[in-house]
This record gives C-alpha cells, sequence and structure tokens, in this order.
C-alpha cells in the first residue's frame, strides 16, 4: 500500500456554489498498492468519499473502453494505467515543467483552483499529484465524462461502417488469405475508448477531420477483401478535404492507443491505397504531393523543395500548361513566402527557386538510387508488424529455448 | 413518450442480436442500454464461439457435449435448438463481417476448448466476443431507420398493466436525469448477468443483474440461480479472466510442484475438462496446501508456440503485461478459479418467451435453460445470438396485429419518487452503498462459491438480508441530474441483493452435488430426488421456492467424466 | 568524437543556415563529422506511405553508407529520426525481409547489419544529451544565455511513437530540449505547444489546419513570453520561420517570433554570433534575440 494525491480536474455543470463553478481542480488522496490503476484510485475517491465524482468505467480490464481520460497529460485508459507509474510520471515530468502534463490542454490555464485544493506548481514535494483531466477535443459534460457522440460517433457513421459485400453472401464463408484477417483485425481490435481522438493534434486545429478512430475504421472495411466498395470508399476519404490528407503525420495517435490499433498508421495505408494503388487525383492535392516527392527522389536523390511545391500543386507538363484553379489558387498562395525567403537571402541563390537546379547526388550514387527505384516499384513487399508480430525475429530465437519450469517464487500477481 | 413495436432492454451481442432481427421483420425497434453499445460486457468474451460446422462434426455432437457439460440439468430441447441452429448462424456473422480467423486454405478455422469432443470453436484472436458485438454495432448503424438506439439510459422497471402484460419500461435519461415511459408491444430483456455480486469477478462494473431483478419484481420466476460459474483461468485478487482459449491452445496448469495436477481429476481431457471440474481439482490442489502462497495455481502458455501466441492470443498478453506484470510468454502465471456467469436467470422457451405475457429474456440475463449446471466455453457467445435472434423474430410476430397496452397512470410517478427517495436521503451516519456492496461481494465469494455447504450458503442468506435492510436506507452524495452515477449504483445495489438472496435460497434448497453447485455436505449428484430446475419467484413480495422437470430428449443422464 | 553526419535534404535547401551552423558548432565542440554525401533523402514519411519498401530500402542504403564509416550517425532533422527509426524498425524485425532489402544494396557493394557494433542513429539533441554529455557542453559554454526565453519546439518526429523512438532505454528524450536550454543558460518557457505538431507535413494539402497549428503555437509562446523557440528539426522550421506570416494572417493576430536552429542556439552559447549563424536569413526577425546576446556581451 502506498499513498497517493489525486489532482482531478472536475467539471459539476449544476454545482450552485462559487469556486465549482466552472472547471475546477480538486485533490484527493487515496491509498492503494501500487500496482492497482488510476481507476482504482479514483474509484476509492468516488467510492470513499465523494459520490459526486464522475467517471465512465465498466470493464476495468481495458476491454469496454470506457474511461477514456488524460492522465499526466497523456491520453489513456485509467484502467490500463498502473496508479504506481503514473506517480512516477508526475515526479518525473515535473521537474521540467511547472504546471505537470507535457501536454497539457489550452484552456487549463483558465481553470480556478477550487477551495483547498493546490493549483498547478504549489503541490507538496515527495508525493507529485497525478493530474487527471477529462479528454481533449470533446466537449466535458461533468467531470470526467466527455461527449463522445458529437466528436466521434457522428465521425464513426460518417465512414459508412458496416461491409458492403459485392455479391450475395455465398452459400458458405467467404474463402479470403488468413493474412487479411489478422491485418484488419489490427483495426477490428480498436475498443472506441477515444483516447486518439483525445491526442488528435490535427482535430486541434481541425475539428471536423473525420479523425484517428474513424479513419481506423474506415480501413477496417477497405482492408476487407469481402468488401464490394473499396474504391468508392476510397474516392472519399481522398476527397473530403477532412479526410485522410489532413492528418498531420504526428504520431500522437499511434502513441496513446491502448489497444495498438496504430491509426495514422491505418490512415497512411489508406493514402497508400487511394493514391497508388487506385491512382485516385484528389482536390486535396494528397496524391500529386506524393507523386511529386517520389519522383524528385528518384532523379535527384534528395529534396528539392522548390520542384516539390509545383509537383503537388501542378504536376508534370500537363499540369503547368492546363493548370486547375485549385493549383494556380496554391501556387499563388505560396508566393509571398517565396517572396519573402528571397528578401532574407534564406533562398539568396536564384537557383533555390529555379525548379531543377538543384544539384544531383555525386558520382554514381543517383544510379544506385534509381536501381533501388527499379526494384522496390517492382516488388512493393508491405511487412506487416501487426501481422509477423513486433520483434519477430526475437520471437523465432526464443522459440528455440526451452520454457522455463515454474519458478518457486509466485509471480506478481 | 417513445414508443416502438419492440423494446429492447440492453445493447450487448444478444439485446442488438435480437434488435436486428425484430428490424428484418420490419417492426420498429428502440434498442435501450444503460452504457454505449460498444460498452457492453459481451466485449469481455475472448475464446470463440462454438458450432459444428465443419463437415466432420454433428449438431448431436455438440448438444451432446453440452447436455453432458450442464451435468444433465440443461433442457434437451432447447440445446438442440441451439446446436442445430449454430452452424448458420456463424455464417451469417462471417457474412456480415466479422473477421474469424482463417486456416491456410482460407476457410474459417477452429480452436479447441473445453468440455468439447472435436475443436469446434471459431475465433478472432482471442478478442471473439468484441469483434462479434462491434460487427453487430455497424449493423445497428446499417438499421438506423428501423432501430431507435438509446444510449445511456438506465432502466429502473418493467411497465405491467393490469393484466399482468409487460408493455413498456420506466427508463432514466442518465445524461439529464428525466425518465421516461417507452411503451412497446414486446419487451426484450437483454441486459446480462449478475457477476457484480461477487468479489472479485471477472464480470464488469455493469454486470449487475439489473434485469434479472426488474423481470423477478414483475413476475417472472428465475431459474437455476445456485448454478453460477467459477471461471478456472482467473488473476487472483483483481478477477481478470485469462481465455480458455489458452488451455484450448495448449497450455498447462500446474501446482506449486510443478505438476500437472489435472492428470489425478480428468485424466483423458486434461485441462479442457468442463469448466466446473477444471475450477474444483484447482481449488482442492490449493485448499490442499499444492498451491502457491497466493492462493493460486499456474498457468503455463510458454508451452504453446510463440507465433501462435502473438496470432492468437494477443489479448491476454496485454492483461498478463498491463495488469499481472507478468510475460506470459515468458513464465507462468498465476491464477485461481473466479466468478465469471450465472447459468441461471429468467426462465423461458426456447423463444425467449418469460412466464410475462410480452416480456422476453435471451443471453445471460435468461436461463432457456442450455447450460443447466455448467455451461461450457464457447456456448455463451452462441447462446445470446440464437436466442438473441428468435427473441428478437418472436417478439417481432407478437407485437405485429397488437395495439400498445395501456400503462397505469401512476407507473411514471412512482418510479421518479422512488430514485428521488434514494436521491433524497440524508446522510445519518450508516454506511456507503460501496461498502455494502463489498461485504456483499465478499460473503458470496466466502460461502456460494466452488465449494458451499449448508452452514456457509445459510449465513450468506442471513448476511443478505440484512444487507438488503440497511441498503434501503444508504444515502448518496449526489444530489444532481446530471450524470449522476451515485443514484444508479445505489439502484444497482438493490438489484443484486434482491438477486443474491435467490441465489441463497436455490443454493440451500439443492441437496446435491451437479455442476457449478458443489455441496461438501451432499457430495453426490443424485438424479433420484435432483433432476430437476429449482425455480425462485415472488408473489406479493416474498420469495418461494418451487420446481420444474427437465427436458430429456435423447440423452439419458450419465456418470460424468472427462 | 566522431561520427557518420546525415545532415538530410532541408539543410541543404532551404535551410542552408542550419548546415551552416551545425557546422561551425560541432567544431567548436570537438565533435568531427564525416559528412555522408552519397546518401539519400529520408523519404519523410512520403515515400513510405506511397510503397513501404522503397522507403526502407533506401534508409537502409543510408544506414549502410554510415556503417560503412565504422561509425555510428548522428542526423539533424526530427523528421529524419523519425522516418529512420520507422524503417530501422522494419528491417530489424525480420531477417528475410532484411535479407531482401540487402540485395538491393548489393549491387552498390552496400549492406545494412542489425546491430552492427553498437551503431546508432541519432538526431544532434539526443547526442548531444546522451553521448557528448550536458557537463561537457557545460564546459564549452563561453556565453551564458542568461535572460534569453526559449520555448522548446521539439518536432513529433522524436517524441512518437515511444515504443520505437527508444524511450524505454532513454524515458527522458522527452525532456532534453530543457535540459541543454537550462545548461546553455537560457530561461525555459513553459507553453503549451512545445510538444505538439507544427503542421508542416499537411502544408500543400490542408494549408488552413497546416497554419492553424504553426500560428497556435507561436502565439502560445509569444504569450508566455518567449524571445525565442529552439527545434531540432528544419521541417517545424519552414512552418513555425517561414510560414510564419501567413500563419498570422489565419489565426488573426500578430506574431513575429525568432525560431531558432537548436544548432544555432548551442552556438551562441558557444560565443559565436547570430550573423555568423546564419540568423539573418530567417523570416521572422531575429532582432530581439540578437539585442538580447548584444547585450550579454
Amino acid at each position: 500500500m502506498a499513498s497517493y494525491t489525486l489532482k482531478v480536474r472536475r467539471y459539476q455543470p449544476e454545482a450552485e456554489e462559487d469556486g465549482r463553478r466552472g472547471a475546477y481542480w480538486e485533490t484527493f488522496d487515496v491509498e492503494l498498492d501500487p500496482t492497482l490503476s488510476v481507476l482504482d484510485g479514483l474509484l476509492q475517491a468516488r467510492d470513499g468519499s465523494d459520490g459526486t465524482l464522475s467517471v465512465r468505467c465498466s470493464c476495468r480490464a481495458a476491454i469496454c473502453g470506457s474511461c477514456g481520460m488524460k492522465i499526466n497529460g497523456q491520453s489513456t485508459l485509467a484502467c490500463k494505467t498502473r496508479i504506481g507509474e503514473a506517480a512516477a510520471e508526475a515526479a518525473r515530468i515535473s521537474g521540467a515543467d511547472a504546471s505537470g502534463p507535457l501536454i497539457s490542454p489550452p484552456a487549463e490555464k483558465e481553470l480556478a483552483d477550487g477551495d483547498g485544493a493546490p493549483g498547478p506548481g504549489t503541490e507538496s514535494a515527495g508525493n507529485e499529484p497525478i493530474v487527471i483531466e477529462p479528454m481533449g477535443n470533446q466537449p466535458v459534460i461533468k467531470d470526467l465524462v466527455t461527449d463522445m457522440e458529437s466528436t466521434h460517433w457522428k465521425k464513426f457513421r460518417r465512414v459508412t461502417p458496416w461491409l458492403l459485400p459485392s455479391g450475395p453472401p455465398p452459400e458458405r464463408e467467404h474463402i479470403v488469405p488468413p493474412e487479411s484477417m489478422v491485418d484488419v483485425t489490427q483495426s477490428v481490435a480498436c475498443i472506441q475508448c477515444g483516447a486518439c481522438v483525445s491526442a488528435c493534434l490535427s482535430m486541434e486545429a481541425d475539428p471536423e477531420f473525420i479523425g484517428p478512430a474513424a479513419l481506423a475504421k474506415a480501413y477496417r472495411f477497405v482492408g476487407d477483401p469481402r468488401d464490394g466498395q473499396t474504391t468508392e470508399r476510397l474516392y472519399d476519404l481522398a476527397n473530403d478535404p477532412h479526410g485522410i490528407y489532413d492528418c498531420t503525420h504526428c504520431f500522437a495517435c499511434v502513441d496513446v492507443c491502448p489497444k495498438g490499433v496504430a491509426p495514422m498508421n491505418q490512415i497512411m495505408r489508406l493514402r497508400r491505397l487511394a493514391g497508388h494503388d487506385h491512382d485516385i487525383h484528389d482536390v486535396n492535392n494528397g496524391r500529386n504531393h506524393e507523386l511529386g516527392f517520389v519522383k524528385i527522389i528518384e532523379r535527384k536523390g534528395t529534396l528539392d523543395e522548390s520542384l516539390l511545391l509545383q509537383e503537388s500543386y501542378a504536376p508534370g507538363v500537363k499540369g503547368k500548361l492546363l493548370p486547375r484553379a485549385a493549383s494556380i489558387k496554391g501556387l499563388l498562395q505560396s508566393i509571398p513566402t517565396a517572396i519573402r525567403g528571397i528578401r532574407t537571402g534564406k533562398m539568396r541563390s536564384l537557383p533555390k527557386l529555379i525548379p531543377g537546379v538543384h544539384p544531383k547526388l555525386p558520382g554514381d550514387a543517383q544510379d544506385h538510387v534509381k536501381a533501388i527505384y527499379d526494384r522496390a516499384e517492382e516488388s512493393r513487399i508491405q511487412l506487416n508488424l501487426y501481422v509477423i508480430g513486433e520483434g519477430g525475429e526475437e520471437d523465432q530465437a526464443a522459440e528455440a529455448v526451452e520454457p522455463e519450469s515454474v519458478s518457486e517464487e509466485p509471480s506478481a500477481t | 413518450m417513445p414508443e416502438h413495436d419492440v423494446l429492447v432492454i440492453g445493447a450487448g451481442l444478444a439485446g442488438q442480436r435480437a434488435a436486428l432481427a425484430a428490424a428484418e421483420r420490419g417492426v420498429s425497434v428502440g434498442i435501450i442500454s444503460k452504457v454505449h453499445p460498444i460498452r457492453s460486457h459481451s466485449n469481455a468474451a475472448q475464446g470463440g464461439i462454438n458450432a459444428a460446422l465443419a463437415v466432420d462434426d454433428t449438431w448431436e455432437s455438440h448438444a451432446f457435449d453440452t447436455v453432458k457439460g450442464s451435468d444433465y440439468l440443461g433442457d434437451q430441447d432447447a440445446i438442440e435448438v441451439m446446436c442445430r441452429e449454430a452452424p448458420d448462424e456463424l455464417l451469417h456473422l462471417e457474412h456480415i463481417g466479422v473477421t474469424f480467423h482463417r486456416n491456410e486454405k482460407g476457410e474459417l478455422g477452429t480452436r479447441a476448448f473445453g468440455g468439447a469432443s472435436k475443436a469446434r470453436t471459431y475465433y478472432v484472436a482471442d478478442i471473439t466476443g468484441q469483434a462479434i458485438m462491434h460487427t453487430l454495432y455497424e449493423q445497428l448503424m446499417k438499421y438506423a431507420d428501423q432501430i431507435d438506439r438509446y444510449e445511456e439510459w438506465f432502466t429502473t422497471d418493467l411497465a405491467i398493466d393490469d393484466e399482468g402484460h409487460c408493455v413498456g419500461a420506466i427508463t432514466r435519461n442518465i445524461l439529464d436525469g428525466s425518465t421516461e415511459l417507452f411503451r412497446a408491444k414486446s419487451v426484450i430483456l437483454a441486459s446480462g448477468g449478475n457477476g457484480q455480486i461477487w468479489h472479485p469477478t471477472t464480470n464488469a462494473l455493469i454486470c449487475t443483474g439489473d434485469g434479472i431483478a426488474m423481470a423477478y419484481r414483475a413476475g417472472a420466476t428465475l431459474m437455476d440461480m445456485e448454478m453460477i460459474q467459477y471461471h478456472p483461468t482467473t488473476l487472483a485478487g483483481k478477477g481478470f479472466l485469462i481465455t480458455e482459449g489458452a488451455r484450448g491452445e495448449g497450455a498447462h496448469l500446474l501446482n506449486a510442484k510443478g505438476e500437472r495436477f489435472m492428470e489425478t481429476y480428468a485424466p483423458n481431457k486434461m485441462e479442457l475438462a468442463s469448466r466446473d471440474v477444471v475450477s474444483r481439482a484447482e481449488q482442492t490442489e490449493i485448499n490442499e496446501g499444492r498451491g502457491f502462497p497466493d492462493g493460486t495455481v499456474a498457468l503455463d502458455i510458454t508451452v504453446v508456440p510463440r507465433k501462435r501466441i502473438q496470432e492468437a492470443l494477443r489479448e491476454i498478453v496485454l492483461v498478463g503485461r498491463d495488469f499481472a506484470g507478468v510475460d506470459i510468454t515468458r513464465e507462468p502465471i498465476h491464477i485461481k478459479p473466479g466468478n465469471h456467469y450465472t447459468m441461471g436467470g429468467v426462465k423461458t422457451d426456447v423463444w425467449g418467451r418469460t412466464n410475462v405475457p410480452g416480456l422476453y429474456a435471451a443471453g445471460e440475463v435468461a436461463c432457456v435453460s442450455v447450460h443447466g449446471g455448467n455451461r461450457l466455453g464457447a456456448n455463451s457467445l452462441l447462446d445470446t445470438l440464437i436466442f438473441g435472434r428468435r427473441s428478437g423474430e418472436d417478439g417481432a410476430d407478437h407485437a405485429k396485429g397488437r395495439g400498445q397496452g395501456s400503462v397505469p397512470r401512476s407507473a411514471l410517478a412512482d418510479a421518479e419518487a422512488a430514485v428521488e427517495e434514494i436521491i433524497g436521503r440524508a446522510h445519518d451516519g450508516g454506511r456507503r452503498v460501496s461498502e455494502i456492496k463489498a461485504e456483499l461481494g465478499a460473503t458470496m465469494d466466502g460461502k456460494v462459491a466452488v465449494f458451499r455447504d449448508e452452514e456457509g450458503i445459510q449465513s450468506a442468506l442471513d448476511a443478505v438480508r440484512r444487507l438488503k435492510e440497511e441498503a434501503a436506507g444508504a444515502a448518496i452524495d449526489d444530489r444532481g441530474s446530471v450524470f449522476n452515477q451515485d443514484v444508479l449504483g445505489a439502484i444497482e445495489l438493490q438489484n443484486m441483493l434482491e438477486q443474491a438472496e435467490a441465489v441463497c435460497m436455490a443454493a440451500l434448497e439443492r441437496k446435491e452435488s451437479r455442476g457449478a453447485q458443489y455441496r461438501t455436505d451432499y457430495p453426490e449428484r443424485n438424479d433420484e430426488e435432483w433432476l430437476k430446475h429449482i425455480d425462485v419467484s415472488r408473489n406479493g413480495g416474498e420469495p418461494e421456492i418451487s420446481y420444474s422437470p427437465v427436458t430429456i430428449t435423447d440423452w439419458q443422464p450419465e456418470e460424468r467424466t472427462y | 568524437m566522431k561520427l557518420a553526419y546525415w545532415p538530410g535534404c532541408v539543410s541543404r535547401g532551404f535551410t542552408t543556415e542550419l548546415h551552416g551552423s551545425m557546422a561551425l558548432t560541432a567544431e567548436a565542440l570537438g565533435i568531427e563529422l564525416v559528412t555522408l554525401d552519397r546518401a539519400n533523402c529520408c523519404g519523410a514519411g512520403v515515400i513510405a506511405e506511397h510503397n513501404q519498401e522503397l522507403a526502407d530500402t533506401l534508409n537502409a542504403r543510408t544506414f549502410a553508407l554510415a556503417q560503412q564509416t565504422g561509425l555510428s550517425m548522428m542526423n539533424i532533422c526530427s523528421t529524419c529520426q523519425g522516418a529512420q527509426s520507422e524503417c530501422q524498425e522494419r528491417l530489424d524485425a525480420d531477417a528475410a525481409y532484411r535479407a531482401h532489402i540487402n540485395e538491393s544494396l548489393s549491387g552498390e557493394g552496400l549492406e545494412y547489419r542489425k546491430d552492427a557494433d553498437g551503431f546508432t542513429n541519432k538526431n544532434f539533441l539526443w547526442l548531444l544529451v546522451e553521448d557528448y554529455g550536458l557537463d561537457e557542453l557545460a564546459g564549452k559554454v563561453k556565453r551564458p544565455l542568461s535572460g534569453l526565453r526559449v520555448g522548446p519546439f521539439y518536432g513529433c518526429y522524436v517524441l512518437r511513437p515511444k515504443t520505437r523512438l527508444g524511450y524505454d532505454e532513454h524515458p527522458d528524450r522527452d525532456l532534453y530540449l530543457e535540459r541543454v536550454i537550462e545548461v546553455l543558460g537560457g530561461e525555459i518557457v513553459d507553453y503549451d505547444g512545445a510538444r505538439r505538431c507544427c503542421g508542416f507535413p499537411v502544408i500543400t494539402m490542408n494549408r488552413e489546419t497546416s497554419l492553424r497549428q504553426t500560428g497556435t503555437h507561436v502565439g502560445d509562446a509569444l504569450d508566455a513570453g518567449a524571445d525565442c523557440l529552439v527545434t531540432p528539426c528544419p521541417l517545424c522550421h519552414l512552418n513555425l520561420d517561414m510560414q510564419q506570416p501567413e500563419a498570422a494572417k489565419v489565426v488573426g493576430r500578430d506574431l513575429g517570433l525568432a525560431v531558432l536552429h537548436l544548432p544555432q542556439l548551442v552556438g551562441l552559447a558557444l560565443g559565436f554570433e547570430p550573423g555568423q549563424l546564419g540568423m539573418p536569413k530567417h523570416i521572422a526577425s531575429t532582432v530581439a534575440v540578437e539585442d538580447r546576446i548584444a547585450a550579454l556581451a
């Protein structure tokens, strides 16, 4: 048993007392075994002293997806976060950042401190409070309970989340490659807890972004060989301004997902399928940007940014001769930035602005890069770490080792 | 006042399947759940779903295994229905998108499970329940025009008309605390089991058996309530589940001396004997001093090839790592029998009909009875789907051509007043709801568990009756309307105590050992006197015991060995 | 200390001041850099989005070139770090796959070897803290940056995902910028954007989302009283600095905050002048920083 302090960001919509109106901080002292969870700590506080403390929870085993919240700034499941480790993390980050969480919600600075609740930076030494907040990117209903309907479920429904088979069902089961089922099971493993939605940095900037969980759900159908609407789904997701090309590739969702779904990886696979496999030229310039980038490296080995801008907005000779309105707009928008660059000398040498003047790799290096392209574009192997298992090689090595016999010491259960 | 032809209460597998089946018959459907449907406890079913689908398998073989597993208490007509319809149901799931494991030919592949004479368990890694339930939820989206969802609405009571017909339900919107009377021509209870009566349990916090309690109050008969399954492999302390699929994949059970003790108890099936048998074996090892000091034995998954673990037991690798700090691919994990499932529940026929007209029940809330004294692993998902679908179909047919019933005017006001009474209780120094619940859980786990005797059960019953009185006056903290979980907790406690009383009474009544009920004072099965169901019902308030016959078709009771 | 050095594309394209300042700083620190001038672009995640095998092979080639020198590798770009670590994870996971990739490199006489003699690929920031050492760095500081208020900006690719980026072994990698600022004598500015995304990856696809991110973070840092930001990622720099005037329009407020490359900040503390470090080439005015430095002299 050990003592912990939970610093909870609370909101009681019906509060009448001053200091309890709007969001406020309140601390709870709890005592429990370090291997128990932050959820156990919250339930101890709720059951033992304050029944108004609201938190969704059910299974306690990271399967129902109810208890998504931010703990020390990190979006996660409270049931899956050991309280001892959360306290250690609180102590680790407090040294660097007086307000606690490494990624704190923008709203935090406006919060008033509740009665007797120490505010940021004033906690007692030795027992750094575990900072607990409701999930981000979602309106708060009460305490740690957020509104996922308007921020997630609506978008979940947006991706037509059911199988659209290509024909009438077969007499028995569909015959499909075994790996294909394992592959989409990575997305099926999503428990819709909203941790990725909470952490999504694109959604902070664009609340209409379909978001990591819903797009992972979309991949679950696109990647399913039984679905008959693959092209239509991809076309839709690629052309939505808040779709697959609205993801800023920040890995926040990958980092917080408690189930290893890696939503961003699924989004990138949707891009690969939409772009390369289905050659969908979207209105967001996603395909053009990808192709431009890939071609430049093939020709030059390193990136020529000026060329990339042109290729993204107005690809190829045809793009330059017959530019679309959107291409012209995109290029025009980039002109002020370029002019500023010339003025400061950032692009002091004019050649920097002339696509195609960027140097090639020395000697025969570029030929070898080209050879790599030729082979890789031919074979296009996609190693899926989810299917083969991460650290797959280590696994194979361990196969040979005899399993250990039962130890006399009890495991930490 | 919301009105539907069919109203489903509970949105796990049984409830969603019922709603979809009813919608396919063209009626309007409402589905209510106290949590978002995706949070329902069907999620937690890891191992798989049984069906005799393979060409060399037969539904009769599946049925016999189930009958034997039930220790001959299961009703064989119902078991036949379930096993015969299983293959089509499984194919239906595959057709709507469940990502079942495939063999190398791309066909559906199976794994072995306890008590089964063939490997007939179909699965999605070890998240089978989640995978199926999410797929059904997708179908709810597809049928959104016909199915209205009420997510996070807490049903407090059924609405019964003057003739005793069920004509709707009274439900509190958790979001704002408002109460609605839902009218419906058929009401299907699919609100799950009651594992929270025990502590620890593998069951989620929401598994408080609310549906069993409200049906019981409304005059429905409960059956087989004494039959409580203790799962052989749960983590000590927290009660988390380690799937039977682990043993299906070849994992061993070892005592502290490193002996595969199942050799003594079930020399043929070993770790894959039925759950009651394995749990008793473990508890015997522990009681006789061959367990570990923490009151456990060990499950050794390291004998399963690592690649296979990675593919088929992914979730329990996480459970071991996150909740026990054990890498199950490298070392054995300590486990013990833990509360897992109630075979009993609201008594129904094979169409889910209860003795209350208009009221159906399906899934763990119900007792058809296909599980009898002991449920086989991977038969629960099947039960929810088969009888969920049948309830939905029959509920829809029942609703067609009927008008809405009339609900006594006072019903809504009475229900609201009951909730307000709880919210308004003053703190008078009495114990908190959580403390009463904790005592209930410890008492039931101590006295009404793997091994039972008259003295223990009687003391549990006395405690439950005392706690019932105490709970009736327990005060809460939250006086608000918005997301008042405090008041829901108090209602759930009342529900659990009512069921606990019925469980204790039935366990006390059955003076023999059968399936999950092992009486140390009556250690033998006694078919002469006890090959019958124990029913509990409430007439005018006090619980009464009665009996009903077990339906036997093809399989006469035999000695049960594994 | 001697390292194989992958400068990346952008430090020799739009942000030549990064390349220049790194060279000066390395020399002053006594770090010898062997530039991998035959190496190729990391793909920045975009090539992986197009063809995973292609990205993996291109980066295997860069690793192989570095391994040929017998030295560990340093990069100066968070994005290179992230894209290269992602490929390396796949290369290391499966021997058959690695063999397949190495076949593509064999024409050039190259081979990527897993776990070759403690081979590592680290961003300058990680190297500074983990290998060079903060004590050693402190000893080299000639002009402590007293009073200079610096907001750290990491860039996503050295932060996430933790499982891939060595956080098991080095759990404090998300605090290194603060530590470096402290050792250089600067004042750490605590603001919301430090570990958020600059928005660069979607600048051509969703300009609004991209610039809103940049504008918000720069604004927050200004509100927190920063004199400048410092970043180990030139792509973040492109958005935070070069696009700053455009971002200001999107967020509807005046901005104007200098954004320094990490080697520039280190260079200032080592005694180099802003002009030597290429700061006048920045779009967002560095005058406030220059004034502070001048006052220190």
